[in-house]
């Protein structure tokens, strides 16, 4: 029994409108698809960005606008804790490193982050792809993605973020005149928005709003500890305890005493939470927009069968049994859908690609939205599904009466 | 032998059929003359086992048979008054197309059914029944019809949309054919030419043969 050439013949007969059914159905499955995509993609990226933030310290507050700010660079006016921590912790034996994180300038658009040589290297991790690491105070180091040449002299102004690589007309008023960083080094990428940060040393930040360089000589070597009379605050704090039980302790410390700390993970699982309840009503959405285009699909195919009952009268009056009837129906409408849903498949992946560049050219983070087992399984499952509801008009194509649809 | 006996078809209170008893044995041309709307088509789809009758039965061989589309496969060569070849699929396929419904297809039926369209005079076994003219769609009907040589040959108004001219060939074809298998024909038509080509025509009126 071969039903294909009459599957073929079917095709051809409708190809018009088989050719719609296909478009519909793929725009449909790809809202799916790309909602499941985008927001795997999504939530990797994100955790992949906080990698090297196993416990961050800043004054109480808001625990996403701490996360957010020093993990993501969306730069908040954070208020600031004690200096003092900062030596307090690196003479703790709970903590294998720490570094401040200060931000408030900005160059070109790109943020200009105050921090220590050991954190830009991301405690001994990376190494500059580009020059070297900042060895004096008016030293730079750029992320992977900053346009400026090495060797370049900046200025940095006073203000938030705004489009990276264009200055905002407000960045000119804001400058901090007579500080000239050089820039010295750029780092490889990260997939994480530092790549698009300007990374110099927290005490010319310190220095360039007036509130000295944290220790008792100018110049001393930089970074820690510092030893100044009075150490100048910082909005972040970022510690990488020894293991997970210091982790959890200096985390309870840190929580009381005119500060707040906290894992970047826990409050992206609580993001993720929220994130994975709108995908749910975003998927179960799309899962009802799919059934509703199947019924509407299966619905049009009746109505073709209707009008090409003759056609399939023929067939049974030629000697065809019922089953090779049903077949040809059946295959027809299913390959259908499963062609629908297979370019619905590679639309969508494409579709989360495309938003994933968006994402990467407004945050810089980098959402790399990769085909998954996820989405093809839930494909899987909309074929089946399809398959399973085509059986309705194929069986509906074996029972209309031959010698009436003869007459048709 | 195909034999219909006492077959009556009731739709309603329509009477479309009336006690109809014929046989068709081996090798014998049977017309059924009549009006149109004397049920000749309905008689032709009982003969067939299209369609079940209301009362009395349809015998092959002195038997009924329990699987009428098998029966058909087997049996049955149809020819339709408007040749109902799809379209799309190329006359070769068109009288390839009832070895597809079979668990298994000869190796040989391509060959035997160019040579079959061949002898029906189509000289493009592969072009699309669609855009064939209509007196060749009738050929590639009948070449359909009877490719597996079998012993029945049904059919309803075989040149009834035919010009006179490609009416006469077509008739003369099928009857050929027919007789060439052996083969049991049984043809409802109202065209005086094709009734005078059988062995024996019989009447349909008001439900009633005559």
């Amino acid at each position: 029994m071969n039903p294909f050439p009459m599957v073929l013949a079917d095709w051809r007969a409708m190809r018009g409108t088989a050719v719609w059914c296909i478009v519909l159905v793929a725009l449909a499955v790809a809202i799916g698809v790309a909602v499941g995509a985008q927001e795997r993609a999504l939530r990797q990226a994100s955790a992949r960005a906080s990698d090297d933030f196993a416990l961050l310290i800043g004054a109480p507050g808001s625990q996403t606008s701490l996360v957010l700010a020093s993990v993501y660079l969306q730069v908040e006016a954070l208020p600031l804790i004690d200096g003092a921590n900062l030596n307090r912790l690196a003479a703790d034996k709970r903590v294998a490193a720490v570094a401040p994180i200060a931000f408030g300038d900005v160059v070109n658009g790109y943020p200009v982050i105050g921090t220590t040589a050991n954190f830009v290297t991301r405690w001994g991790r990376l190494a500059p792809s580009e020059g070297r690491v900042f060895e004096a105070e008016d030293e730079a180091v750029l992320g992977s993605d900053v346009r400026l040449p090495i060797g370049a002299g900046i200025t940095p102004a006073h203000g938030a973020a705004g489009a990276p690589g264009k200055a905002d007309p407000d960045e000119a008023r804001h400058r901090h005149e007579g500080v000239v960083y050089k820039v010295v080094g750029r780092l490889p990428p990260t997939g994480t928005p530092w790549d698009r940060a300007i990374l110099v040393p927290v005490e010319t930040v310190w220095e360039t709003h007036g509130l000295g360089n944290g220790h008792a000589r100018d110049p001393a070597p930089l970074g820690l500890p510092f030893d100044a009379e009075s150490i100048p605050g910082v909005p972040a704090i970022v510690v990488k305890p020894v293991g997970v039980a210091d982790a959890y302790a200096l985390r309870g410390q840190y929580r009381q005493g005119g500060t707040m700390a906290l894992f970047p993970a826990e409050v992206l699982v609580s993001l993720y939470r929220n994130l994975g309840d709108v995908r749910a009503v975003l998927v179960l959405a799309s899962a009802l927009n799919d059934g509703l285009l199947f019924l509407s699909v299966l619905l049009l195919v009746v109505v073709l069968i209707g009008l090409r009952r003759r056609r399939y009268a023929v067939l049974r009056a030629l000697g065809a049994p019922a089953v090779y009837v049903l077949l040809v129906v059946w295959l027809g409408t299913t390959a259908l859908l499963a062609a629908g849903c297979l370019v619905g498949l590679a639309l969508g992946w494409a579709g989360s690609a495309a938003a994933g560049a968006l994402v990467a050219a407004r945050t810089g983070l980098a959402v790399a939205a990769a085909p998954g087992a996820d989405e093809a399984l839930l494909v899987g499952v909309l074929v089946l599904v399809g398959g399973a509801m085509a059986l309705v008009p194929a069986w509906l194509a074996t029972r209309a009466p031959i010698s009436e649809s003869l007459r048709s | 032998m195909l034999a219909l006996h006492d077959v009556s078809v009731r739709v309603g209170e329509l009477t479309v059929l009336d006690a109809i008893t014929l046989a068709v044995p081996p090798g014998r041309c049977v017309g059924i003359a009549g009006p149109s709307g004397s049920g000749k088509t309905t008689l032709l789809h009982v003969a067939g086992m299209l369609l079940e009758p209301s009362l009395g039965s349809v015998t092959w061989q002195g038997t009924r048979s329990r699987d009428p589309a098998g029966w058909r496969r087997k049996t049955v060569g149809f020819v339709f008054q408007d040749f109902c070849l799809v379209p799309e699929l190329s006359a070769l396929a068109n009288v390839l197309l009832p070895m597809r419904f079979a668990a298994f297809c000869s190796g040989d039926a391509a060959g035997r059914g160019i040579a079959m369209l061949a002898e029906m005079g189509i000289a493009h076994p592969h072009r699309r029944a669609g855009i064939l003219s209509r007196g060749e769609q009738q050929r590639v009907a009948i070449a359909r019809a009877v490719l597996n040589t079998p012993p029945l040959i049904l059919a309803d108004e075989p040149t009834a949309s035919l010009d006179a001219g490609t009416g006469g060939q077509i008739a003369k074809l099928l009857i050929a054919a027919a007789r060439q298998a052996g083969a049991a024909l049984l043809v409802v038509s109202h065209d005086p030419a094709l009734l005078a080509e059988m062995d024996e025509v019989r009447t349909l009126r008001g439900g009633r043969l005559a």
